[in-house]
């Protein structure tokens, strides 16, 4: 089945989750992506595990694996004009250049939307950006937590309990996934854009934006009310909390008025539970510590599982709180075939998380395993761009691929 | 599209039209960023159950209100309101005949509600051959929990993330903000434009099903992938990293300002990747010999002692200003940033000389901040040239403009409820 991007050229210079992420989910929809990596470490992805066994091995990162399948790979040393020169020569042969380098590096190899449209004025050019391209932190170093830090989004988690505990990441590099999938977004509006008249155009994706876009309502607790929001506030709606049963986590939750009312049927309508202060969601917030301890008292007699299906046939929508063993086991997402099993030369085989979304006509699919460091420089090197085996060998030798 | 509208054609999505019947978060997120390049999103809304975003706080100026509700307000920028009572037979003519001239439909309802509504894709695929629908749902179409109900502050544990996230030896914790809702609405809008795409080349429209579970796990791709590989859980160990130290949260001094008794402390994100940043920072510190000390000099070393190694950092920080650490620190060529609170972001120079923020001005509550669009374009430029929309607000301008309807029959029906 032909994808909806196929037959659309990406050329990805990605280091570690951005770049890489939003050229994995075109390519899942399609597209030839060809992954630049520079010659001696490539992508800094490789070395980040987690790896079989804990052993680090440059082909066997789990990070890496995971982002790059259904790329192809090659080398290439930008920092030399000879390596230069290869990349302009690709980029006349494709529709999207799309990558994270910092502004800095960016400046340092002449990496600019003029000098590339020269060769080809249909390119559509992605930049992410930690901070975008102008402004005063334009070249601010930035790794996954400082963003996360600087767009909005850890400020807001943590335990009001203890106050002393710095505010809380979530797990992983969140803040490259986000100005990922975001980056995806909007090269996709400039190749629609494009199919009108063929021309490209240049695209810049702030992650600090990015992150300050998805804090909820907290945003506007500042700009509608001049209230401050961060980890130390209440919620303004309970139960939604993380609660211990006999066997594990579950996720408490009421939204709904209903929901609470069918929660309190399911604990037996205890006494507490006609108690004024905790008549609705936002009562039920303000008087959260008195609460707490009721609900934690009848959820802790519980089993995880029995306690979500009882509360899910009642439409409450709670949740288990999901180890990563019950994820790869779950019932439900091998009946939707989620995990795929797919094969790699080194790293062996394994079970790799799927498909985001399931187009009817065009599914996101992966046919092949992420790249090898190099792997395909003769297909594309001598291939595409015809350089002769004696050439290839000698910008090998050379360093250069 | 005409061969002329199209040449004139200003934002990248100009001339598609969206009828969207998402509601809350998700679905919302997905429709603002195709509003944000211009196609036409029309929100179909209800007076009797309006979108639930539209009654939760922070309203403007803390006075409740259908149409002062930040929640709304924010992730509905640039889109239309139409009031329909879908379960009158007249309002679902209508929808029918909005489908006819719609490129998009949109839905985030749980399993099986838009086909009992009558607008299944089947059916509407009958209207418009080429038509695309995305269904966003906590648990997709099919599988064992189809018909389970997902909330967006739920799907966080249930994707893996509060297994995950959390200070070493406490509890599993939230992400705060429902992470997967606007992860599932992003990843929504590519699946659209890549469907738009394949239209364009094609001529063939499609369904489209998300799983609002399958898109978070998405962002969980090392861990799950690392499951398969070696079984292990990873232990919650607050903000740290595996291979890098320091790596963390530093508090500084309390800010001045206190809103409403409401505490306010300032905290800065620090993180040296190797060698070389850790040298940078004891000189920052002030403390160059700590580059060579046996207990930090490498990665593996700094891990073993990470707790004194923050102890340290902590106490150069406490005593400082957190936009001063920051400054420093960046000066030498580290990743340092102050971990921003809503104030923080809504006056950060650097966001508003970039111009971010979103001032268009609204009916009834006049400019207020938002968040804008996080991307610029080139030659298409994106805008956000109306604010979200008040309830209802363009039934009469939509029924006129697009059904050809006259101000009699638009009485006839309003008189009728088909547009509560």
């Amino acid at each position: 089945m032909a994808g909806a991007l196929s037959g659309v050229r990406v050329i990805e210079i990605g280091e570690m989750v951005s770049a890489p992420y939003a050229a994995r989910l075109m390519a899942g929809m399609g597209a030839e992506v060809i992954k630049i990596e520079r010659p001696d470490t490539g992508d800094p992805a490789r070395t980040r595990g987690p790896f079989p066994g804990s052993t680090p091995h440059p082909e066997k990162s789990g990070l890496f694996l995971f982002l790059n399948v259904n790329k192809l790979g090659v080398t290439l040393d930008l920092e030399c004009a000879e390596g230069f020169a290869l990349l302009e020569k690709l980029v006349q042969q494709c529709d999207v250049l799309i990558h994270n380098l910092p502004p800095p590096t960016m400046d340092r190899l002449g990496l600019d939307f003029e000098r590339l449209e020269r060769v080809n004025p249909a390119l559509v050019m992605t930049t992410i950006g930690p901070y975008g391209l102008s402004g005063p932190k334009r070249n601010w170093r930035a790794e996954d937590l400082a963003l996360w830090a600087a767009g909005g989004p850890c400020a807001l988690n943590g335990d009001y309990r203890h106050p002393e505990l710095p505010p809380l990441k979530a797990y992983g590099q969140q803040a490259g996934y986000q100005g990922g999938v975001h980056a995806a977004v909007a090269t996709m509006g400039a190749l629609m854009a494009r199919m009108r008249d063929g021309k490209g155009q240049y695209v810049e994706v702030s992650v600090q934006e990015v992150l300050a876009g998805i804090l909820e309502m907290t945003f506007g607790f500042w700009t509608y009310a001049g209230l401050v929001a961060n980890r130390l506030g209440q919620k303004p709606v309970q139960p939604l909390e993380v609660m211990e049963c006999r066997d594990g986590w579950i996720y408490v939750c009421c939204i709904e008025e209903h929901q609470w009312q069918s929660f309190v049927t399911l604990m037996g309508e205890p006494q507490w539970a006609k108690e004024s202060i905790f008549s609705d969601r936002l009562q039920r917030a303000v008087n959260w510590d008195a609460l707490r301890p009721l609900l934690q008292e009848w959820v802790g007699k519980q089993s995880v599982l029995d306690l979500y299906r009882q509360a899910q046939e009642r439409r409450i929508p709670f949740a288990p709180v999901s180890s990563l063993g019950d994820l790869v086991n779950s019932e439900h997402l091998r009946a939707r075939g989620f995990f795929a099993e797919i094969d790699h030369p080194v790293a062996g085989r394994w079970n790799y998380p799927g498909a985001p979304f399931c187009p009817q006509r065009t599914p996101w699919q992966i046919r092949s395993a992420a790249p090898i460091l190099g792997q395909h420089n003769r297909d594309i090197f001598s291939g595409r761009l015809g350089l002769s085996i004696s050439e290839l060998g000698r910008l090998k030798e050379a360093g250069i691929v | 599209m005409s061969e002329q509208a199209e040449a004139n054609a200003r934002y990248p999505l100009e001339g598609i039209r969206v009828l969207d019947f998402c509601w809350v978060w998700a679905g919302p997120y997905c429709t603002m960023q195709l509003a944000h390049m211009g196609a036409d999103v029309i929100r179909i809304e209800s007076r009797k159950h309006p979108c639930v975003t539209r009654y939760l706080p922070p309203w403007a100026d803390m006075v409740p209100g259908p149409n002062r509700a930040f929640f709304f307000n924010q992730y509905n920028l640039g889109k239309r309101s139409l009031t329909l009572d879908l379960k009158a037979p007249a309002a679902r003519e209508i929808v029918y005949r909005l489908a006819a001239r719609s490129d998009v439909v949109t839905c985030n309802f749980a399993h099986g509600v838009i086909e009992r509504l009558g607008f299944s894709y089947d059916r509407l695929r009958e209207i418009k051959p080429d038509l695309i629908m995305i269904s966003l749902s906590g648990y997709g179409d099919s599988g064992t929990y189809r018909d389970y109900v997902a909330y967006g502050p739920a799907q966080v544990p249930l994707s893996g993330f509060s297994m995950l996230t959390g200070y070493r030896e406490f509890p599993p914790m939230h992400t705060a903000i429902s992470y997967p809702d606007p992860s599932a609405g992003i990843h929504g809008a590519f699946a659209v434009l890549a469907a738009l795409y394949h239209r364009g080349r094609t001529g063939e429209g499609q369904y489209i099903e998300l799983s609002q579970w399958d898109s978070s796990m998405q962002l969980l791709g090392d861990a799950l992938l690392g499951y398969a590989m070696n079984g292990s859980q990873p232990e919650r160990d607050g903000n740290r990293d595996p291979h890098m130290a320091p790596h963390g949260l530093f508090r500084c001094k309390d800010p001045a300002e206190s809103a409403l008794g409401m505490p306010i402390d300032r905290w800065v994100a620090i993180v040296g990747r190797n060698d070389t940043d850790w040298a940078g920072i004891a000189r920052v510190l002030g403390r160059p010999e700590l580059a060579a000390d046996p207990r930090f000099a490498t990665v593996a070393a700094r891990k073993r002692n990470e707790d004194e190694l923050e102890r340290l950092i902590g106490e150069w920080t406490a005593g400082l200003e957190a936009d001063e650490v920051v400054e420093r620190l960046q000066s030498a060529g580290i990743a340092a940033a102050v971990c921003a609170d809503n104030k923080f972001l809504a006056e950060d120079p650097h966001l508003n000389a970039r111009g971010y923020f979103c001032e268009t001005p609204h009916p009834e509550i006049g400019v207020r901040k938002h968040a804008g669009i996080p991307w610029l374009m080139s030659r298409t430029p994106c805008a956000i040239n109306r604010p979200a929309p008040l309830l209802g607000e363009h039934t009469e301008e939509i029924l006129t403009q697009l059904l050809g309807m006259t101000a009699q029959e638009i009485a006839q029906l309003k008189e009728q409820g088909v547009f509560e």
